[in-house]
């Protein structure tokens, strides 16, 4: 040891200090073959985790069209609108920031936001939201510090609040809500693309990287309604005019193409703006009854109940029933028609349908029995009323928060003789409005059962409508021939009842009012003060071209329902629909 | 008549020289300044360092372009708003209760009947 160190003090210092200088080197070689060799793999991701960043690329939501006449009108749009937002730290100035933003965005401040400019220990303050483009120039114009505008879009409404409920709305996180933005959510929000690249501080993309990688995103569907912007517009003017007249607080109204199941028109009243959905205080008022609110349709389902009777055999346009006693019984309950009604000894289906009588279907139902309401004739009614008119299955229409209402199978407890007496003619069931639309439609366009549906098709880019065929869920809901018996059965007896007098000449206008009883929620019985009115039927001239249900709830005109509030609805919406519909007289 | 030939009967004579045959060339030209190792190094440095440079302009310049490309996509998204809008103001002016409050609809009065031509 002595003697090495006695070779290092005769060592020459330049000698020394080269080899100092060598073992610095190799110390450094060694070292950063260690980083770049050995842990090349963890500073390589440690690198692309600082330098590359993955965007995402927002898709533009579909936008939603409907009809006007020929052409198509926008009833959803989209717009780019602007969140305001502070960071204090970064604020030099606070009340010029809070000038610029009163003069220019007042009215999109968020409360107490300009308050909190001044508290530096926050980072971030939204202090606008909804920033129009030019109020969003207009702040980036005046170039204050502290201040950044965050990009985001809105659905726009161009007719405000027209087929509301039809539409839903979205919400602010970009999801879809109630009606048709909820139930196609995932055909409207389309698919977002990424962009991965390596970015500079301000994330700006270069094009430096070998592994940029650019998805493009792929937009929602423009979809194009059946809706026709006319029709839903009369709809909802005739809706509300009609129950300011019954000083009625609720009530619906459908239009529909018996021909493709498509629907033209589906308005709700009270409604609301959707673009103004936050300031809905009663949240009933996004629901589309239509869809949404089974219902005791009440003697509207008379008419099915008879093509029922037609289409099995059980009863026919010929055939005649003593209805002298106005009462019919089953087990150990009466049922009777009203007191109007008259009482006749050769009732007819044509008389049934024509004064409504309960006696008629009860006798159809004792019919389908084989002259007795019993097990088969409950099973005869359920098969009609579940599998051919699909009544306790949801329908497939394209909206949000759809219900199958009830029907009570005759295996039930609950589906006994007497059930099945008010079932033939519209008690004891729950049906929605949709429900009973389209299996009345079918019941009348010659026994097939089309799927309702709300959409037309797709809007393309060069303005074409790529049109979807309509979907046919069954044939022979009734036979062709019994169809066309309940389609003529249905028109005489609007005709020769109260409304069909004042029907203009030319046309085959045929209808059914109902007027159900609702249950009072304190008593768990019927009550005599409430009602439902309904009204179901069909305009055309040879055939059918459209079909129309009316209810409204609440009414406080007196007399039934029906007649007094659902039926001028009908007749004033029908007349105009002759008219917009151009559709020829018969001569 | 003289006659003289090439070889040189001195007493020094160079390899090259020693090493003479027909037909060579017997005088070397070499360069006067020879380059030391400093030049060699600075040379190579300055090689290294033009190298370098046109890698930097070359990276710079395709930045650029990711810079360039951020600026038309910003128009692009730019346009693109200002076509919405258009198209927004362009449905609300066409807006059925916008056209029902105009003067041209008010003035519009019910057909008292409708005949149709076959």
């Amino acid at each position: 040891m002595p003697q090495l160190t006695q070779q290092f003090s005769r060592m020459p210092r330049s000698r020394l200090l080269r080899i100092v200088v060598l073992g610095l080197f190799g110390i450094f070689t060694l070292r950063l073959f260690y980083i770049q060799v050995i842990q090349h793999g963890y500073y390589d991701e440690q690198a692309k985790a600082s330098q590359v960043s993955k965007l995402t690329i927002a898709p533009e939501r579909g936008k939603i069209y409907a009809h006007d006449g020929a052409g198509v009108v926008p009833l959803v749009l989209n717009e780019t609108v602007y969140t305001v937002f502070a960071d204090p730290s970064e604020v030099t100035d606070a009340s010029k920031v809070t000038q610029v933003l009163k003069n220019v965005a007042g009215g999109n401040i968020v409360s107490d936001s300009l308050a909190r400019l001044t508290d530096k220990s926050v980072r971030y303050i939204v202090l606008a939201r909804q920033v129009s483009r030019t109020q969003a120039e207009l702040i980036q114009k005046e170039n204050v510090a502290g201040i950044g505008l965050q990009k985001g879009s809105r659905r726009v409404y161009p007719e405000q609040a027209l087929a509301a409920q039809t539409l839903g709305y979205v919400n602010t996180e970009g999801t879809g809500q109630y009606g048709l933005e909820e139930a196609l959510q995932a055909r409207l929000v389309g698919t977002p693309g990424t962009l991965e690249a390596v970015t500079d501080v301000r994330r700006i993309p270069l094009t430096i990287g070998k592994d940029d990688a650019r998805v493009e995103a792929k937009n929602g569907d423009n979809l194009v309604l059946s809706v026709d912007r006319n029709i839903q517009s009369k709809a909802e003017q005739v809706l509300r005019d009609g129950l300011a007249n019954v000083r009625a607080t609720k009530g619906s109204v459908l239009v529909m193409d018996p021909r493709s199941g498509h629907v033209l028109a589906m308005a709700n009243f009270p409604t609301y703006d959707p673009s103004k959905y936050g300031d809905v205080q009663d949240y009933s008022v996004f629901q589309n009854a239509v869809v949404s609110a089974p219902y005791e349709a009440g003697s509207v389902m008379k008419t099915l109940t008879v093509g029922a009777g037609l289409d099995s055999g059980a009863v026919n346009t010929n055939t005649v029933f003593n209805d002298s006693s106005g009462c019919a019984t089953v087990d150990d309950r009466k049922i009777c028609n009203v007191e109007e009604d008259p009482r006749q000894a050769n009732a007819t289906m044509l008389t049934t349908l024509r004064y409504s009588l309960n006696t008629g279907v009860v006798f159809t139902l004792r019919q389908m029995g084989g002259g007795e309401v019993n097990r088969q004739a409950r099973d005869t009614l359920y098969s009609y009323f579940h599998s051919h008119y699909r009544f306790g299955q949801l329908t497939g229409i394209e909206q949000a928060g759809e219900t199958p209402g009830t029907i009570i199978a005759p295996d039930q407890q609950e589906g006994n003789n007497v059930r099945y007496a008010n079932m033939a003619f519209g008690q004891g069931m729950d049906v929605t409005m949709i429900q009973a639309a389209s299996a009345f439609s079918a019941a009348i366009n010659g026994g097939r059962y089309y799927q309702p549906s709300l959409i037309d098709g797709t809007l393309g880019s060069d303005g074409s409508v790529s049109s979807v065929q309509p979907k046919v869920l069954a044939e022979n809901t009734l036979s062709p021939a019994h169809s066309a018996e309940l389609r003529d059965l249905i028109w005489q007896a609007r005709k020769q009842g109260f409304f069909g007098p004042n029907d203009p000449e030319g046309y085959k206008i045929g209808g059914k009012t109902g007027t159900s009883q609702v249950i009072d929620p304190k008593t768990g019985k019927y009550s005599n003060d409430n009602s439902i009115g309904s009204y179901l039927g069909f305009g055309g001239a040879e055939t059918p071209e459209y079909v129309i249900m009316v209810r409204v709830d609440d009414s406080k005109a007196g007399g039934y329902a029906g007649t007094t509030a659902a039926g001028p609805i009908f007749n004033t919406l029908s007349n105009w629909l002759l008219k917009y519909l151009n559709i020829e007289p018969m001569r | 008549m003289s006659y003289t030939t090439r070889r040189n009967n001195s007493g020094f004579s160079s390899r090259r020289e020693r090493s003479w045959q027909r037909n060579q060339n017997t005088v070397a030209f070499a360069p006067r300044a020879a380059m030391g190792p400093i030049t060699h190094t600075v040379l190579v440095a300055l090689m290294i360092a033009v190298l370098g440079l046109i890698y930097l302009t070359q990276v710079t310049k395709t930045s650029f372009y990711g810079y360039t490309l951020n600026t038309q996509s910003e128009q692009m998204a730019s346009l693109k708003a200002e076509q919405q809008d258009l198209q927004v103001e362009n449905a609300r002016l066409q807006a059925l209760q916008r056209v029902k409050d105009s003067n041209v609809a008010k003035a519009m009065t019910e057909p008292k009947s409708v005949d149709y031509v076959n």
